[in-house]
Formats: structure tokens, sequence, C-alpha cells
């Protein structure tokens, strides 16, 4: 026990950076203080966001209430939390169970694999505490508050969130652990991650699919009243493909009322059953997949002459050696490649296939939205722009440019090309990313909402100073504070705080370039007018962010110390 | 080549002086080994002079630039070996070569010239097109030597270069510097292997705890040190090596 307690001390340390981060004295470096402004930024961003969260959340209750079935506003919030840990615990486990740098030491340290394992999986489970909670404590607050729920009630809440990861990561990590141990992967690492990834994905799409089918088809009047009859029945409807989410509703809805205990008790031993069972696989499997791992790649085949010449390059400019350079390690790192590629593409994408093969209200809705939109010039074309640049930004690319060089950062001091140029080529990679982005979101615009072109081009014209813009702040949070030490790719972008203080940021500019379309429409400017001083604006903004990104990266670039 | 003027260094706001008034300059066609106990500030001078630290007091000038003011002339000049082989892993041997190639500015006919000559020193012609994450650390520590010989600087700062490397490696790298330095390059490295600094450098220097505790030529040290290190054998840097640093 107490070797778990070092170990899994230890893991936590390393993982948020205990030893080195000293929050107290974070902001007393006045180097620090422009943390200030982003953050407040940030907040600029969110803070309307949450609200109209809290808002739709308290509608919702209010609708539901005099049916009896506000509680469906919990089983909503638990279940969109599980299936986030679920879709993010997949990454997690696998960095943390087979792809960290630790683990040859762990391997090699009198502890048993399953003290290692448990370990690794407490790390997870207070990742995933703060992944789920923006969006499941809004709701488990918002719910207590307007049921004017007392102790009982908050009490449970605490230790239902604190359970809410267990189930979902059990499964993806007893499905990781047999995986690794019944497939020989030793060789195929990387690509089990993106093959791994694109299942999950597929298959979350196919459920989506398939629950919005079947809800359609037994959506007619008399399930209609048949649901709401049941005094839970709601819940039970929205829960009906994961009814631990039904437990944990009932457990706190009801309290030691009615279905209340049942609920506790099952959604605990599930829990827990679940918990048991990785102990038990973590103790026969896991060591036996983890030291396949090891297993060196094959023989190496030798380059003949003829093949060194042809691989020996003539020269290229630095940006452009420095830009290949990026697209190769981002290519070529799974979780890199998933969160940067992949990001930028998703939503496009799920939206064109909703187009392809839902038939159903989904597809329609979509397109009536569209028609909607496209009635409204100034609506259709400032909408569009703001998909566009969210499915070109939101990907963790730029805000992560310099942290994903981790150790290897050394190179980029010790090599004579000015910072600048350098940033140039990093900068060129985020733009190749975000343009794949605009690229997949503009089909999507055109295909699934049937944007008008014209309205289209418009918004690419608005959207693509805006990505210029998010990409260049973005690099300069990174390049602020980049996170140089990792032991795990994973915490160079998808657990990289920057990534998220640049989305705070991006949702600071966004909403500011909302608030400017609403002061320019007020003042009875012509639609063509508005769209060209707001891209106007945003051309400059991208500009002046470019040339302070160059020149503030001669100065970090001296100031970093690796 | 390479002149470090009162050069300080400390961490911890202060309180762990690295390197205290460091002063010392490497001539041209010198190899200079840097000896020291562990933690006495090799690594510190070594990352000051290459630029990776700054330093908080001092000026290190190479080949005539200053390496903070004038950081990509001095940077052009030089090429380094870290302690640890940290490169892109996801790279093979040969893109990270090209890589190299590229920011140095290397011409293709010359740079396949010398990617051909020091694959096949270091025997590592059967791995180069694999990704550097298949290597061992030794193999690891090849490329990076290849790397840093690729662009022909005319300084060389190695932080314990031959750790990982197999006795034909180890042998071939002693040779290397030695061609280096009589073309009229510069030399800098550090080094826990006495018998290595003693056979190989013109010149040493022995830091300890952040100050330069002695520098020379093994006569001047042996003519230095007291009569307590002296052994059979005459005086080894071992033996000067133990009494400096016991003080």
């Amino acid at each position: 026990m107490k070797r778990l307690a070092v170990l899994v001390r230890t893991a936590l340390r390393v993982n948020f950076c205990l030893s080195v981060l000293r929050p107290r004295e974070l902001l007393k470096k006045r180097k620090d203080f422009w943390m200030v402004p982003l953050i407040g930024l940030g907040l600029l961003g969110l803070i309307p966001v949450l609200i109209y969260f809290l808002k739709g959340l308290r509608w919702i209750f209010n609708l539901l209430a005099p049916l009896g079935q506000q509680a469906a506003v919990l089983t909503f919030g638990l279940l969109a939390g599980q299936f986030l840990i679920l879709v993010f615990g997949f990454y997690y486990v696998l960095s943390a169970f087979y792809f960290s740098r630790d683990l040859p030491l762990l391997v090699s340290l009198p502890v048993t694999p399953t003290q290692v394992l448990l370990s690794k999986f407490t790390v997870i489970l207070v990742n995933e505490w703060v992944t789920a909670a923006p969006l499941v404590l809004p709701v488990l607050i918002q719910y207590g508050l307007l049921a004017r729920s007392g102790p009982r009630y908050w009490i449970e809440a605490v230790f239902i969130y604190l359970l809410l990861p267990v189930i979902p990561l059990a499964v993806v990590a007893l499905l990781a652990v047999g995986l690794m141990r019944v497939v020989n992967v030793g060789r195929k690492k990387d690509f089990l991650i993106v093959a791994g990834s694109l299942a999950l994905l597929a298959a979350a799409m196919g459920g989506q699919f398939w629950l919005s089918r079947s809800m359609n088809g037994s959506f007619d009047a008399q399930a209609v009243i048949r649901v709401f009859a049941a005094p839970d029945g709601l819940v039970q409807k929205i829960g009906a493909r994961f009814p631990p989410s039904v437990w944990a509703t009932r457990a706190l809805a009801f309290g030691f009322r009615g279905e209340g205990p049942a609920g506790l008790l099952l959604y605990l031993s599930l829990s827990l059953g679940l918990f048991a069972a990785i102990l038990a696989a973590g103790k026969r499997f896991f060591y036996r997949g983890l030291i396949g791992l090891s297993e060196r790649i094959g023989p190496r085949k030798e380059l003949s002459r003829g093949d060194l010449e042809r691989g020996v390059d003539g020269g290229l400019r630095p940006a452009r050696a420095v830009f290949r350079r990026e697209l190769r390690i981002m290519n070529r790192t799974p979780i890199f490649l998933l969160n940067g590629v992949l990001s930028a593409l998703l939503l496009p994408i799920v939206f064109i296939l909703m187009g392809k093969f839902d038939t159903g209200t989904g597809s329609d809705s979509a397109r009536l939205l569209g028609g909607l939109i496209s009635s409204k010039p100034m609506v259709a074309v400032f909408a569009s722009a703001l998909f566009l640049t969210m499915c070109a930004s939101l990907n963790g690319t730029a805000s992560s440019a310099f942290s994903r060089e981790g150790a290897q950062f050394w190179m980029s001091k010790v090599i004579p090309v000015a910072p600048r140029i350098q940033v140039r080529g990093k900068f060129l990679h985020a733009l190749a990313i975000a343009a794949l982005g605009l690229a997949a979101a503009a089909a999507a615009g055109g295909f699934v909402f049937a944007i008008r072109p014209l309205y289209l081009a418009a918004a690419l014209a608005l959207a693509v100073p805006a990505t210029f813009l998010l990409t260049a702040v973005g690099m300069m949070i990174d390049l602020a504070r980049p996170l140089l030490v990792w032991t795990n790719p994973q915490k160079a972008i998808k657990q990289n705080f920057n990534v998220l203080l640049a989305l705070f940021a991006d949702a600071g500019i966004l909403f500011g370039g909302y608030r400017l379309v609403k002061l320019l429409a007020g003042t009875g400017l012509r639609t063509k007018a508005v769209i060209l001083c707001v891209g106007a604006v945003f051309g400059i903004l991208a500009a002046v962010s470019y040339v302070l990104l160059g020149a503030y990266a001669e100065r970090r670039y001296r100031a970093i110390e690796s | 080549m390479i002149d470090i003027r009162g050069v300080s260094k400390s961490y911890a706001k202060g309180k762990v002086k690295a390197v205290d008034d460091l002063t010392l300059t490497v001539r041209p066609g010198e190899i200079f080994g840097f000896l020291g106990p562990n933690g006495a500030g090799k690594t510190t001078t070594i990352k000051l002079i290459v630029g990776l630290l700054r330093p908080d007091a001092g000026t290190i000038t190479v080949a005539g630039w200053d390496n903070q003011r004038e950081a990509l002339k001095a940077k052009a000049v030089t090429t380094y070996v870290p302690d640890t082989p940290e490169i892109y892993e996801r790279l093979t041997g040969l893109e990270y070569l090209n890589f190299i190639g590229d920011v140095y500015g290397v011409p293709k006919a010359a740079r396949l010239e010398r990617i051909r000559k020091w694959l096949d020193v270091f025997e590592l012609s059967p791995a180069v097109s694999s990704p550097i994450q298949s290597y061992s650390h030794g193999m690891k520590q090849k490329i990076v030597l290849i790397a840093a010989l690729l662009p022909t600087p005319q300084v060389m700062v190695l932080d314990e270069p031959m750790v990982g490397l197999d006795a034909r490696a180890a042998h071939h790298m002693k040779e290397m510097m030695r061609e280096h330095c009589d073309r009229g390059g510069t030399l800098f490295f550090s080094t826990h292997i006495m018998e290595v600094a003693e056979r190989l450098c013109d010149r040493i220097g022995i830091i300890h705890k952040g100050r330069l505790i002695a520098g020379g030529t093994m006569a001047e040290l042996r003519a230095a040190a007291s009569t307590q290190a002296v052994d059979a054998a005459g005086t080894s840097l071992e033996s000067i090596f133990l009494e400096l640093t016991d003080k």
C-alpha cells in the first residue's frame, strides 16, 4: 500500500509538474503578468458561453418540471460527461499505460504490475475530473440550485462526480489491456493508436446515427405520451443505451426515496466491479502487453549508393526545412496527428457524413437551418465564417507548436537560423492544417447546410484572416510558456494548458468579432460594407499579429533556456 | 577561437552558482578538455558557449562573434553534441542529416560526400533510412556526431561525446577530433575519462564548484601539482584531478 501511495504521488507530481510549479510564485514574476489580460480575454469569451449554458439548463428544467421529468437534465449531463470521458479516455489510457517514457523504469522497480497500472489509472482519473468539469459541474450545480436540494444531494453529487470517470475509463482500459495482450502490436503501436481512434470515432458516429434513427422511429405521439407518463420516463429514454447514467440520476434526484438507493447501489457496484476487473486484468495481462512493445522493429534495410544519392537533398531554405520537419514529426506521431489533423477535419466530416447517410430529420434540419440562414445574407456569411474559423483553428497545432519540440528544443536554439524564420516554418505548418479544416468546413457548409457559394466565398474571405490571427495568437501563447518537459506526447498537445488558454483567447477574439458585427450592423451599414469592415479589421489584426509573433520569437528564443 | 570572459551563471534565483567568474581561452587548432566532478559546472559552461543558456555576467565570443549579440554568426561556425542525444526520433537518420544540412546551408555535393564518409566511418549506413526512435543510445550518439561534422564547423563543442560509443567508434571519434584541429578547427569537450583527456588534449581545464581551479597543458598541470600527486608513473592527470577536487 505504501509503495502504491509513493507511485501515485510520483505519477501525479510528474503529470502535473508539481515539483517545478509553484502556483504562489506564478504571478509574482513580472514576466507572467501578460497572462492576466489573456485570462481576462478568455473569460470574456467563456463567460457568455457558460451563462447561455446555465440559462439553457434552467429553461429545460423549468420546461420539464411541470411534467415531473426535470431529472432528465441530470441524465443528460452525466451521460454527456461519461461519453466525453470515453472518447478522451482512450488516448489517455493508451498513452499512460503503454507509451509513457517512464515505463521502462517502472517495470524494473520492485512493484507489482497492478500497482503500476493503478498509479497510471489514478493520473488519468484526475485528468478526467478536469476534462469533464466544464460540462458536468454546471449541470450538477444548476440542478441542485433549481431543485432546492439539501445537503444530501450535494454530498452525493460530489461522490457521483468523483466516480463518474470510473465506468467509461474501466471500459477503455480493459479494452486496451486486452488488445495489447492479444494482438502482437509491438511493431505497430503507432498504427494501433490511429486505427483505434478511428474505430472509436466510427463506433461513436455509428452509435449516434443508430440512436437518432431508433429515437426518430419510436417517437410517435403514443410513445411521447408513454415517456412522459412514467415518473422518470424521459430519464430512461435518454439513458436507455447507458443505464449507469440513469442509476446515478435516480440516486441524485430521489435520494433515499423510491428508486434512489437502488440506483446508488447499482452505480457503486458497477463502478467497483469494473475497477476490480481492471485490477485483475492488470495483474494478468498488463506487463505481458507492455513488454511486447519493447521489441525492436525488424531488420534494417541498407541504402544502396544510388538510394543515398537520391535521399540526400539539394538544400531547402531554412523556413521550408522547418516546415517539412514539423509536417513529418506531426504526421508520424499519432497523438499529434489525431489532435492536429484529425481535430481540424472532425467536425466537418461529422456534418458531411450526417448529410450523406442520415436521410432522417437530422439532415433535413441541417438543410432547413441552412435555408433559414441563407435567407439572411448577413447571418449566412458571418455564421459560415464563424463555423469555418472554428473548424480551422480549434485544433492544438498552433498552440502547441513549441511545446511539441519538448526536450529537442535545444536544436532550435543552436541552429544558425533566426527565430523569426523558424517561426515562419511553424506558422506555415499550422496554416496548412488550418487550410484542411477550412476546406472541409466549406465543403460541409455547401453540401450539408446548402449555403450559397457566394456567401461561402465571402465567409472564406473573412475566415482566412481570422484564422491567420488565431494561429498567430495561439503560437504566441505557446511561445510565452512552452511546455518542454514531458514524458508522453499527450502532455504536449492534449493536456497542454496552452491549448486551453488559446481556446479561451480564440473564444474572446471571436466574441469581440461578434460584438463588432453587431455594432456595425446597428449603425445601418449595408451587409457588404459590414463584411468589408470586419474583413479589413481582421486583416489588419492578422498582419500585426504575424509581425508581433516574429518579434516576440526573437526575444523568447533567447530567453528560453533548455 | 573561444573566449570566455568573467562568465557567471546561477540557478534558483542566485542561490546555486553553477559557473562563477569563469575566464578561459581556447585557441584555433586546439583540443581543449574540460574536466570536473559531477555538478561542477561543465555542462552549464558548454550550454553557455553554444547559447542554450544566457550568462548572468560576462561575455563569450566564438570565432570573434559575441554569442549573445551576434548569436547567428556564432552559431553558423559552431556545432554542438549534447550529453544526451535528444533528437527528432520520428525522423529517419537521413532526414535528420538533411535537416541539419539545410539549416547550415551545406550544398548537395558536399553533403553527399560527407554523409557517405561519416556513415562509413561510424558504420551507420544500414540504419540511416530507419527512424531514429529505433536506434540504440550509441547509434543516436553517432548520428548526432555525424550531424555535428556535416557543416565542417570551425568550432565543435562536445559534452561527454564518448558516452555510449563502442570502442571502434570511440577510436574513430578521437581521430576525427585530431583531424579537425589539425585543419585549424577548435574543439572544446568535456569528459570523465582521464586517459582520453591526457592523451588527446592540447590543454586541459579543471572546473570545481563553478570555478576554474587549474588550466594548461599536461606539463603545466604537472608542474603546478603538489608532491602528493606524484606517483610511481609520474604525475597522472587522475592524481592531479583527485588532489585538486578534493579540496
